[in-house]
């Protein structure tokens, strides 16, 4: 055991001994039965939920519908990504979808300079996106917490210049194509070209890469370093005095959501076959919290539902694209008024109380 | 040398525009804790109302007095209606902010500009005053008095008045200020009003520089967060100085350097202050935390 890990204990201990705590877990056999019932239901409900998604492609639907169901697995890589940084150290980042950006970018200037493809493309960006998210983590996390968010707001609008003025090597505001298969992996072809011309075969890859991503993610949190993460999201004065360098935490663990954003950007940039500066600004990111937050952080099932509602939304209401944004705000608005946790911990509530189970341990 | 000065009044004028959105910015802060956002959407609705109000022939002068109210009530409404539930948890009240101003950058689209192209208006000021080679259009003059006028102003009330002096002690220490019988939440109200009404005159004084668009909130929102780090969260003066330093910086840059490069500016300025100075050039206060 570590020095950092006894202190990460400590911090929780401490935790556990003040009532009320968001995650006070007392030792009485009920809570664990709850606690139990819950994780069986999260769990339940997102096998549902992927197996669902899974069968999407049989139901032949139409290319619309399975091009929205490609951007909701790409946008879900990038929340989980998210709800990683906000769910476990408690910070909240505007610079996700410049990240993804770069992950992008990244791909489509190795295609086209080095003939880099798509499977060695997928580690290189995540790499890439990771290293600037720690460029950018640096500084931003030296600061106290208000600070952060703020500088990354900036950050994703430099990056967004910065793709503008790159001249040939970026491509300017025309931005850079990205024509090219994905090459055969084990006799399985799926090659996206310019959106979905070989069927749901994207689909699946895109929907294979979000299933790893919700399982990395779970990894993450449920390993020493996630412990430690959400002793600093508890009390990070306690956590510095318990000898953890808290900055190094945030740094990290924003480098480990970049990698999620880089990944989203590879797939996002092969899909759609072209990429320009300004799909990767700030209403962009904006967007990507509305996903984590409409669906609620730090619960498993929390951004897919958050991703569902957002991306599937406009096909639902069936409003001009400016509506629906208005829509989305008063959304966002009315959730953080109504259920501060997000509508998916809001829901599970909701059927704790129906079933007559306790609520409040 | 007249060329540099030319540049000075034009980095001035746009300073003027930074300084009245910042200081709604670095006083909510200061008071609340609560990072908004939406600050600059309340620049962009005054520019349009102040559009509008043209179109239907209203003189300028009676369109800014009026946007500036309007949006002003409009701040009032929205922190009634929405913030005062967040004061507790400041990092709700930053959400809020998000899911605003989406809202209203889209319903400006939606009421006013379904092009979503920037807007502009004649000029309500001409001419220029010559001093040797150098040209200052009346409209700058304009921009600039007035902003100094207004400034002036709320400085005398923050220093000066019994009132100033309440939201001083708010900011230093809200739970003993209410102790003391200050009506913190009625100070709240007034200063989200009092932010949001300096944001739209700043909006209706922009019309009048430049054209603004419905995306134009958010390229000023950045500077006005810029301007308040680098002078201090929640210290006016502060911001007032660093808006100065943006604005000219802006200019000569637009002027002399690169151009394309005049948007990143805030940010490189605002990086370098809080990697040797994180608590600005004037002290600001620590104000609630936001995680």
């Amino acid at each position: 055991m570590s020095p950092e890990d006894r202190a990460a204990g400590a911090v929780a201990a401490h935790r556990e001994a003040s009532p009320g705590a968001p995650e006070d877990v007392s030792a009485s056999s009920q809570t664990r039965t709850v606690e139990r019932r819950d994780r069986a239901l999260t769990i339940a409900c997102v096998v549902a939920f992927l197996a669902l998604l899974a069968l999407l492609p049989l139901w032949t639907p139409t290319n619309r519908i399975l091009t929205l169901a490609v951007t909701a697995c790409i946008s879900g890589i990038a929340v989980y990504g998210l709800d990683l940084l906000y769910g476990q150290i408690g910070i909240l980042s505007l610079a996700h979808a410049a990240l993804q950006g770069i992950g992008a970018y990244t791909a489509a200037i190795a295609l086209r300079d080095l003939d880099v493809s798509f499977w060695l493309a997928l580690p290189l960006s995540a790499a890439v996106a990771a290293v600037v998210a720690a460029l950018l983590g640096y500084p931003a996390a030296r600061v106290r917490g208000h600070h952060f968010v703020i500088l990354t707001f900036a950050f994703g609008e430099f990056i967004r210049i910065a793709l503008n003025n790159g001249g040939e090597f970026t491509g300017g505001a025309e931005g850079v194509l990205v024509l090219a298969g994905i090459p055969p992996v084990l006799g399985w072809n799926p090659s996206g070209v310019a959106g979905l011309s070989s069927g749901a075969d994207y689909y699946y890859l895109a929907f294979g890469l979000l299933v790893v991503a919700i399982i990395a993610s779970r990894l993450v949190i449920g390993s020493p370093f996630g412990r430690t993460c959400r002793a600093i999201r508890e009390n990070e004065e306690l956590a510095r005095a318990s000898g953890i360098d808290a900055t190094r935490y945030k740094v990290l663990l924003f480098m480990v959501s970049g990698l999620f954003a880089g990944v989203a950007g590879v797939l996002y940039a092969y899909f759609l076959g072209h990429i320009s500066p300004n799909e990767f600004g700030v209403l962009a990111s904006v967007q990507l919290v509305l996903m984590l937050l409409i669906g609620g952080s730090r619960v498993l099932f929390g951004p897919l539902l958050g991703v569902a509602l957002v991306i599937f939304l406009p096909e639902i209401i069936r409003a001009d694209p400016v509506s629906v944004q208005i829509v989305y705000g008063a959304g966002l608005i009315a959730v953080i008024l109504l259920v501060p946790a997000g509508l998916a911990p809001g829901l599970l509530a909701l059927w704790r109380r129906s079933r007559g189970w306790r609520t409040e341990s | 040398m007249v060329d540099v000065l030319q540049q000075v009044v034009n980095g001035v004028a746009i300073a003027s525009v930074i300084a009245l959105v910042a200081i709604g910015i670095t006083v909510i802060f200061g008071l609340t804790g609560i990072v908004n956002f939406a600050h600059g959407e309340f620049l962009v609705v005054g520019g349009f109302l102040t559009w509008w109000l043209a179109l239907q022939g209203v003189p300028y002068a009676a369109a800014v007095v009026v946007c500036a109210l309007a949006v002003g009530a409009l701040g009032v409404g929205l922190e009634r209606g929405l913030w005062r539930f967040t004061l507790k948890a400041p990092i709700n009240g930053f959400i809020i902010s998000l899911g605003l101003s989406i809202v209203l950058q889209h319903a400006v689209i939606k009421i006013w500009n379904p092009s979503a192209t920037p807007v502009s208006i004649q000029s309500p000021v001409s001419g220029e005053i010559r001093l040797g080679d150098l040209v200052i259009s009346n409209v700058r003059i304009m921009v600039i008095v007035l902003t100094a006028a207004v400034l002036g102003a709320t400085f005398w009330a923050v220093e000066r008045t019994r009132h100033g002096r309440a939201l001083r002690a708010i900011a230093e220490d809200r739970d003993t200020a209410a102790l003391m019988g200050i009506p913190v939440r009625r100070y709240i109200t007034a200063v989200f009003g009092i932010g949001s009404l300096l944001a739209g005159l700043g909006g209706a004084l922009l019309l009048a520089l430049f054209p603004i668009s419905p995306f134009s909130g958010q390229s000023f929102v950045i500077k006005g967060f810029a301007v308040a780090l680098i002078g201090g969260l929640g210290n006016i003066t502060g911001a007032v100085i660093a808006a100065l330093m943006l604005g000219l910086a802006e200019a000569f840059s637009a002027g002399y350097l690169a151009p394309q490069w005049t948007g990143a500016y805030a940010f490189i300025l605002m990086i370098a202050i809080l990697l040797f100075r994180p608590q600005g050039i004037l002290r600001g206060t620590e104000g609630s935390r936001v995680t």
